[in-house]
């Protein structure tokens, strides 16, 4: 008798099993029927969460939609616009008015909201492709960068999700660019936040659209504005980032620890000439430059539309996924030399993430991609990817029927593709969107900004049955939010080293990046089997906390500098 | 062949939730009778919950017993060669020397070879202590040296079943008290100071602020979540299901499919020893099932009149010296259904959202339960002599208590949840690291919180101290 002949099943099949019963199967042996902890297969057995549409019960009717100028953009803001810390949206409408919904969804209920009066003029909310949420003037309310084909516009929050006009107090010029990206983040010592606008393409020059994208804009608050709430930053300072090669999504990134953020560019080929993907260098007051081929920037030449960083691996050094048309790039500092070069690796194949057509229906045809997000959705503490995709309107090489990719990430390391099993494979032409918690429940649910189609509100069910509305919870979670005094009071740029046991999950506070989507807020980590965890924050000014002790299952409130954390519980 | 035999169990069938009890005949035939496995097939609890309470209990017992009792063999899964002690599955740096090894384990062969006096499912002495690590960091330490390790007399679980429903009553209390906290200040806008006190104990007291944020910082002796974790010597863990999972792993390298399996780790065999899924949801439901439904501990009743005598004298000397003000006689418990899984758990062991419907254990169809007094609102009175709550039992004065090097789960090294005193008269030796031989020994121990109460029972005469020695004498595991 061998070791093996001895193993012995904890379970076995009482029949044959055919293989959609196994995707909707139970984990655990017994005589529950449990589909809590559903997995696929031997080699992709982790959760995977379902997702319920449900935008038109939930109160969301919207649709981002007109001519060629919206073909691209489509955002979504997720920001917490009336201080009760639940998640609100703020959504692009293209030449419909954008919209903001107010959320009134019950902890661990049916996702609920209420469009919002927002007091503002009408005629700033059209035009609207994106929007981010930052407190540009640190008064503890959020603002909205609002991302147009127009005038960009900051709008400042005033409290109970209304917002005033604030370009003219920041003195900012919002332009009258064809705006699609944007990213921001506080530069050293800096009271205000640097504003990266991106552009696409210069409609008023000859020979548009082809070769003729726009300069991308910089604005850095002048550092006689000073800091503190009494005063306004001045952005009267623009500086323009040339070349421009037509921008759909922009990051500052931490690429190589040095502390300094650049600004990395995902650019469409589409329209550009001689173009290609952009790293900015930000040195301290001194005027951007880009990283060339003799700082070690190797051409790369995508469609790029959206950006999504975070540390798969561990290093301490972020992975890029862009998004573009065809196949997905996942890029992984190549660290074959001793020096810190901007050299990157693309793992996309490797890691199964290339995404690069449609993995359910009939369509063979290419796929393209837009907003991607890095986030745990079955909360097991490994980092999944959210692509959104959609035809760009009625391309013919390009697949016309494109769903939604939910590649929820292994053990291994691989990611598998399960958005139809998650139930997010709509045929709908995805654009922005965003996951976030909107009913405190732990799991993240997921809205998604389509173009000339209603915007989708997916409620995540976690390991709920199939045939059941009741959400049954996956693996334990922790949602973190981090606050400082002065400056940067949503502490941007910080980052979080989550320790369960032997291993540390890492977050990183970002304004920028995805599809003209941003979102503040409670950070959401997936925690596994571990009961409590660790946390230390790295605060943007490079300064560690101590380790905070906090248990699973929690939303947690890390104030800078107090000994504990305090607990926070979302109305019922 | 070997190959074959294991993708047979490692493959998309081994994750799929089955009735179990249709394969029996199957396993039967493979399964010689004179097999030492403890680990064969797993019973069938879709049928078990259909019987009658009486019978539901019997059987879950008895194949509870079988686990609790059963020396785990390689067959069963025994062994942890690629995986160490700790809670949450983590990896060995590389494989262990030895597969058992008294410090870091694998420490032992069955549950019962750590819990058997003065019967199985009691305490055991100084022997039998474990070595208590979280096993992240210097995970296969050869050393008895408290840096790495702490050690830990095993207590009885005797009444066990009773103990973790008052937690679960008691955290439902001390969570709507919070809850309501929260609501009113939310309501009202201003911020409203709540006492968390449940069954006559108090955890302290909350803050709640009009924004749902909470104040903590003057809880005292639980976790700020508020669950109320009444096992291991420091009260650290919350049911018998979780102890239990944990204790599999870490004392005999038996992992549960709820915590170790693919769907948490990515793999069907997390340890290495090439066998799959090694403990299935349903046997750990009979171990629980064992365990909760061990019959608590009672008085002596044959005891000779002198001794009697001197136990009802050291009763009241007990409770005038303030000993009973943590040591608390009786608390009342409103319902005795115990359910499996509890309504408490996280993910890593089975929660009741992972079923459609726990399995239920009617504590109160057993004859101990039975024969226990009820309060005027029809309450079980569990006599455990103990608050369920943690306290600092060290000081400097004194600081025999306060051995251990090492926090455990957030909780300091001095405080320890207080010991339930029922059939402390079976469990000598004494303290969690079970090294006090005598219970005089053991009380002149206390200090911290407990000092008032040690130097009210050393101040007494020395026929009062040997009263309450008397009187903690007659509190026993029948055997």
């Amino acid at each position: 008798m061998t070791r093996a002949d001895t193993a012995r099943p904890a379970c076995r099949p009482a029949g044959r099993v055919r293989l959609a019963a196994l995707l909707t199967s139970a984990l655990l042996c017994g005589a529950w029927t449990s589909t809590a902890l559903a997995s696929g297969t031997e080699n992709a057995p982790a959760p995977v969460p379902r997702f319920v549409e449900e935008a038109e019960k939930a109160g969301i009717d919207h649709v981002y939609s007109g001519p060629w100028e919206y073909f691209v953009g489509g955002g979504a803001a997720i920001l917490d616009c009336d201080d009760d810390r639940r998640p609100d949206l703020f959504l692009a409408g293209g030449t419909s008015p954008a919209a903001l919904f107010r959320n009134t969804s019950p902890a661990g209920g049916s996702l609920s909201f209420e469009r919002q009066e927002t007091g503002l003029p009408g005629r700033l909310l059209d035009q609207v492709t994106g929007a981010y949420p930052l407190d540009v003037d640190n008064d503890g309310k959020l603002d909205l960068v609002v991302l147009r084909v127009g005038e960009n516009q900051i709008l400042r929050g005033i409290g109970g999700c209304r917002f005033e006009p604030a370009n003219r107090r920041f003195a900012f010029d919002g332009g009258r660019g064809w705006t699609t990206s944007f990213a921001a983040t506080f530069e050293k010592d800096a009271a205000y936040p640097t504003l990266a606008f991106g552009n696409y393409v210069d409609r008023s020059a000859p020979g548009s659209p082809w070769g003729t994208c726009d300069d991308n804009i910089l604005h850095r608050a002048r550092s006689d504005a000073g800091a503190g709430s009494s005063r306004a930053p001045d952005y009267s300072d623009g500086l323009r980032l040339t070349p421009g090669y037509c921008a759909l999504s922009m990051l500052f990134t931490d690429w190589n620890r040095s502390g300094e953020q650049a600004l990395r560019i995902s650019n469409d080929r589409h329209y550009y000439r001689g173009g290609e993907e952009q790293l900015w260098a930000l040195p301290e007051g001194r005027p951007p430059r880009p990283y060339r081929r003799a700082d070690g920037w190797r051409h790369l030449k995508i469609w790029g539309m959206g950006i999504a960083s975070t540390d798969l691996d561990g290093d301490g050094l972020p992975e890029f996924a862009l998004t573009s048309m065809g196949d997905t790039k996942l890029q992984t500092l190549d660290r074959e030399t001793d020096e810190m070069l901007p050299v990157y690796r693309d793992i996309a194949f490797d890691k199964g993430v290339t995404a690069h057509r449609p993995y359910t229906g009939e369509d063979m045809r290419p796929s393209t991609g837009w907003h991607a997000e890095f986030q745990d959705v079955n909360n097991d503490t490994l980092s999944d990817l959210f692509i959104a995709k959609g035809n760009v309107e009625a391309m013919p090489d390009f697949a016309a029927f494109d769903p939604d990719n939910l590649l929820i990430q292994q053990w291994s390391g691989q990611f598998v593709e399960h958005g139809e099993a998650a139930g997010i494979a709509l045929d709908r032409r995805g654009r922005g969107g965003g996951l976030a918690d909107f009913n405190m429940d732990g799991l993240l649910d997921l809205v998604v900004v389509n173009r000339e189609a209603p915007t989708s509100l997916f409620r995540n069910l976690g390991g709920a049955k199939p045939s059941g509305d009741k959400a049954r919870p996956l693996g334990n979670w922790l949602a973190v939010g981090l606050a400082q005094n002065g400056s940067n009071r949503n502490a941007v740029g910080a980052k979080l080293s989550i320790r369960v046991g032997a291993r540390s999950l890492t977050r990183e506070i970002q304004v920028g990046g995805g599809h003209a989507s941003g979102q503040s807020g409670f950070v959401h980590v997936g925690l596994g089997v571990a009961e409590r965890a660790v946390i230390r924050v790295r605060w943007p000014d490079g300064s560690w906390s101590h380790g905070y002790r906090v248990f699973a299952n929690q939303f947690v409130l890390i104030d800078r500098g107090a000994d504990d954390v305090r607990y926070w519980y979302p109305p019922r | 062949m070997e190959k074959a035999r294991r993708s047979a169990v490692k493959g998309p069938l081994a994750a799929t939730a089955l009735v179990l009890g249709a394969l029996a005949p199957a396993f039967a035939d493979e399964v010689p009778l004179w097999s030492e496995r403890v680990l064969q097939t797993p019973i069938d609890l879709a049928s078990i919950a259909a019987m009658p309470m009486a019978e539901r209990i019997a059987r879950l017992k008895q194949r509870g017993e079988e686990l609790f009792t059963g020396k785990f063999i390689r067959a069963d899964g025994a062994g942890r060669p690629l995986a160490t002690q700790a809670i949450i599955p983590t990896k060995r740096r590389r494989p262990a020397h030895q597969d058992f090894q008294r410090l870091a384990g694998l420490d032992a062969n069955a549950c019962a070879s750590c819990h058997h006096e003065p019967v199985i499912g009691g305490a055991a002495p100084f022997t039998a202590n474990a070595f208590v690590s979280e096993g992240f960091e210097s995970a296969d330490f050869d050393t008895t040296d408290p840096q790495f390790s702490n050690e830990r007399g095993s207590p009885a679980l005797h009444g066990a079943g009773l103990v973790e429903l008052l937690a679960r009553e008691m955290t439902e209390e001390l969570r709507a008290l919070r809850d309501g906290a929260l609501e009113k200040a939310r309501s009202s806008g201003t911020a409203q100071v709540a006492e968390l006190a449940s069954k006559g104990v108090s955890f302290g007291k909350i803050t709640a602020s009009p924004d749902g944020s909470l104040d903590i910082s003057a809880i005292e002796g639980i976790d700020p979540d508020l669950v109320l974790r009444p096992f291991s010597q420091k009260g650290v863990f919350g049911s018998l299901r979780q102890f239990s999972v944990n204790a599999l792993n870490s004392h005999h390298g038996i992992q549960a499919v709820e915590r170790f399996g693919a769907a948490w780790t990515g793999t069907s065999d997390f340890d290495g020893d090439e066998i799959a899924d090694e403990i299935g949801a349903a046997d750990i439901s009979a171990l629980v099932a064992f365990q909760a439904t061990l019959p608590a501990p009672s008085r002596k009743t044959d005891l000779p009149a002198v001794w009697r005598e001197a136990a009802t004298r050291g009763e009241a000397l007990f409770a005038d010296t303030g000993c009973t003000a943590c040591h608390i006689p009786a608390l009342p418990l409103a319902s005795t259904v115990f359910r499996d899984p509890g309504p408490l758990e996280t993910a890593g062991t089975l929660r009741a959202d992972d079923v459609d419907a726990p399995l239920e254990i009617d504590l109160g169809a057993l004859d101990f339960v039975r024969a226990l007094p009820r309060d005027a609102n029809g309450h079980v009175l569990v006599p455990l002599f103990g608050d369920l709550k943690r306290h600092r039992i060290a000081d400097t004065r004194e600081p025999a208590l306060g051995n251990e090097l090492l926090g455990q789960r957030f909780v300091d090294r001095d405080v320890f949840i207080t010991t339930e005193l029922w059939g402390v008269g079976s469990t000598a030796p004494y303290g969690h690291r079970a090294d006090q031989t005598s219970l005089d020994e053991i009380i002149r121990a206390h200090a911290g919180e407990a000092r008032e109460s040690r130097e009210a029972y050393t101040a007494l005469p020395e026929d009062g101290r040997q009263a309450v020695i008397a009187f903690l004498r007659s509190l026993e595991i029948p055997k």
